[in-house]
């Protein structure tokens, strides 16, 4: 094994996995990006690495939040509608063409980026649990996305929570963290069956990736300054027009179709 | 049998130490397989490929401990919300099989 690459490999992860836990998202959102565009590694190899990348993370962040603000029965209730969704992902990643998913990464990028501009802000609202059925609906979606893409998809699940359940930013944050891993395992166990979580990548990935959680959480656990979303902002926006580029085909450094 | 009251928290603190520990040996596993493939051993792959597995194995185990703690406090409603969690991942896996 090339120490080089696996170093490479363990450093992205580490800080992608920082960064995520300061912002409070998974770090696949970031990892599958670097992996494809500047490693040219290939997009399932990416999303397998990734999905273990984002187990870590949930499993190495979960133990400080249960104490509280977990709501572990509500977790386990919309886990039956994310591992679903990730089960219909499983099949869809195998027929959809790598272009497509670019295309689909770079929306989700997007989406992200225009989520952290918007500050989310705690309803006043206390009557919790309504709307179930629109909950579960996104929850599917988000489970579908994660199989698909490789990512935590905690931008669908917060925002299911926040805006279909109106539950505390606090409580939605910890419970779909909580929820994410379960929901990446539903995919990566396909992954993993498939042969398609690659070691030589996985392994640098989640030793990484556990590694950042833990100094990520260290840092700080609140929402950052207007200062560091806004870079945030400029980053997402830059990794989602270089993979609609490679998408089209009019790029310079990722992979080519 | 009626549900036998389980402490407040106790679930959380099982679930939390769960992930923690488990966490810590999926990673001294990898990190174990990955500085023996270092010094190129052949058995570095394999090692490493068990610690991969046991992160996938953890939300499921920690499904399964759910699962089994609702049983246990006579709440079947969550229980069967927890066994059918487990079953989607198991699906997951035996569709990749195939």
């Amino acid at each position: 094994m090339q120490i080089g690459i696996e170093l490479w490999l363990f450093a992205v992860a580490l800080g992608t996995s920082m960064l995520g836990g300061v912002l409070g998202m998974a770090s696949g959102i970031f990892i599958v990006p670097v992996l494809t565009m500047f490693g040219r590694i290939d997009m399932h190899t990416a999303v397998g690495a990734s999905l273990i990348s984002v187990i870590a993370c949930s499993c190495a962040s979960a133990a400080p939040f249960l104490k509280g603000l977990t709501n572990i029965r509500l977790a386990i209730l919309l886990e039956t509608a994310t591992t679903s969704g990730a089960l219909c992902g499983v099949f869809l990643a195998g027929w959809i063409p790598t272009r497509y998913l670019f295309l689909l990464f770079a929306f989700i990028l997007l989406l992200s980026a225009q989520q952290m501009l918007v500050r989310r802000k705690d309803r006043d609202d206390s009557s919790s649990v309504q709307r179930l059925p629109l909950a579960m609906t996104l929850m599917y979606g988000a489970g579908l996305i994660s199989a698909l893409l490789g990512i935590g998809s905690g931008v669908l699940k917060i925002p299911a929570m926040d805006t279909a359940l109106r539950l505390p930013i606090k409580v939605s944050s910890a419970t779909s963290n909580f929820m994410i891993g379960v929901t990446a395992a539903a995919g990566a166990a396909a992954y993993f069956a498939r042969g398609e979580i690659i070691t030589s990548v996985a392994a640098p990935v989640a030793l990484g990736s556990v590694v950042g959680a833990v100094l990520g959480a260290r840092i700080l656990m609140n929402v950052p300054d207007q200062r560091l979303r806004l870079m945030f902002v400029v980053i997402l926006g830059l990794l989602a027009a270089q993979m609609l580029l490679a998408a089209f085909g009019i790029n310079s450094i990722g992979p080519r179709f | 049998m009626k549900a036998k009251a389980a402490p407040p928290g106790q679930l959380e603190s099982l679930l939390g130490s769960l992930l923690h520990y488990g966490t810590l040996a999926a990673s001294g596993i990898i990190a174990v397989g990955l500085a023996l493939s270092v010094f190129s051993s052949p058995l570095g792959a394999g090692i490493a490929a068990a610690g991969i597995a046991l992160f996938i194995l953890l939300p499921a185990l920690r499904v399964a401990v759910m699962l089994l703690f609702f049983l246990h406090a006579g709440d079947y409603r969550y229980g069967a919300i927890a066994a059918l969690v487990l079953l989607i991942i198991s699906v997951s896996f035996f569709i990749g099989t195939r």
